[in-house]
């Protein structure tokens, strides 16, 4: 992960100063690590990133939140062919319809995205690369917001945008493959990415959102709080600092993927 | 996960619970109907549901335990969409466990099958 000081340099004061997820209302005690990498997310959520700025990646999680609740995501769920029906979204911000699609279909429909889909976003304005940041932006966002509607508490507020350009970095070892979009090679990794690999292994996964490197490490750190760091993905017995087993996590992790009609 | 965490740990598990067996949820692990029903309404996103299966597994497990549960479930809300959203394929279709697992589950009526199975 990058330094807290590198991203320090870039905080307004307020941001600085304001806590985030303290959860000091909340009916149940929330872990430490959990408010700590929710505050991270969030700090790195009002940032410019790789392709996006950092008005532009707020406005993607508050799209994220807008999906739930857009008639048009409602109808293109039940509909046969996703891609048949036309329609307008629910949308109170100022992105454009295509990122707007983008994610309200990773929200609600993400089982239908397809290739060809993918494939098109370019000739409607949004880069690959755009689309793989958006991803992760929206991932990031829907999980930390499913773990408060899980809970029952409110969501939390989304940060104040932090003026700046983004950075445009992409990997140099991307390639074509592996999934829809480029993605870095399982071995060889040198430069910026050398040390990506938890523990220096990787799984297509991993692989998924590593276009943009900061979006896996995202993700990364999120799941290292809700569920495990994948260092210690090999103990299938118990983590010393979860209240439930391996088992037990395992089952409801299965179930949600079911649910959800995952196979990988 | 959960048949190589069974193994490891030489507990019978009952892998219907994954389709939503509440009688196989049962079987080997802990709480483990509340638990499926909990995971269950998370990602139903079924509100009603939710706060019931909240307070069931509350008074049952406790605290601690609720609260772990949320983070797994709002875990996979999120891992489910990044391999659907980016496409990528089972890594080794070759493991034996992996494809009992994927039989037994009769995982190839999702639509997702195809990103693996079309290469």
């Amino acid at each position: 992960m990058p330094k807290e000081s590198h991203y320090c340099q870039r905080y307004s004061f307020r941001q600085m100063t304001m806590a985030f997820f303290n959860y000091s209302n909340a009916p149940f005690s929330i872990r430490e690590d959990i408010k700590k990498e929710f505050s991270g997310f969030w700090r790195r959520l009002a940032q410019p990133g790789s392709w996006w700025s950092g008005a532009d990646r707020v406005a993607i999680a508050k799209a994220s939140r807008s999906a739930l609740l857009c008639d048009f995501c409602t109808d293109r769920k039940l509909a046969l062919s996703p891609y048949a029906l036309t329609g307008k979204h629910t949308s109170d911000n100022s992105l454009k319809e295509t990122a707007v699609d983008a994610v309200h279909r990773i929200v609600t429909d993400q089982t239908r995205i397809t290739q060809a889909w993918v494939d098109s976003l370019p000739e409607n304005g949004l880069s690959i690369e755009a689309y793989v940041e958006l991803a992760g932006i929206v991932v990031c966002m829907f999980s930390i917001d499913e773990f408060h509607r899980a809970l029952g508490l409110d969501l939390e507020d989304l940060p104040e945008p932090i003026g700046g350009n983004p950075s445009h970095y992409r990997p140099a070892q991307a390639e074509f493959g592996t999934g829809f979009v480029p993605m870095l090679p399982k071995e060889g990794l040198t430069g910026p990415e050398e040390s990506l690999w938890p523990g220096g292994r990787s799984a297509n996964v991993l692989r998924a959102l590593s276009l943009v490197p900061d979006a896996l490490k995202d993700w990364l750190a999120l799941s290292s709080a809700q569920y495990l760091a994948v260092e210690e993905m090999g103990n299938m017995v118990r983590h010393e600092d979860r209240s439930i087993n391996r088992l037990q996590m395992e089952l409801i992790a299965a179930r949600v993927s079911a649910i959800n009609e995952c196979f990988y | 996960m959960l048949r190589a965490s069974s193994l490891t740990t030489n507990t019978n598990v009952d892998l219907q619970a994954v389709k939503g067996d509440k009688n196989a949820a049962a079987v080997g692990v802990e709480y483990g109907l509340e638990l499926m029903q909990f995971a269950e309404a998370v990602a139903n996103r079924d509100n009603v549901q939710l706060s019931k299966m909240r307070q069931t597994l509350l008074a049952k497990a406790g605290e601690k335990v609720l609260v772990d549960a949320a983070g797994v479930a709002a875990n996979f809300q999120r891992m489910v969409r990044i391999a659907d959203s980016m496409g990528i394929p089972v890594d080794d279709m070759e493991q034996e466990l992996g494809q009992a697992v994927r039989a037994e589950l009769d995982l190839t009526r999702f639509a997702s099958a195809a990103n693996t199975l079309e290469i």
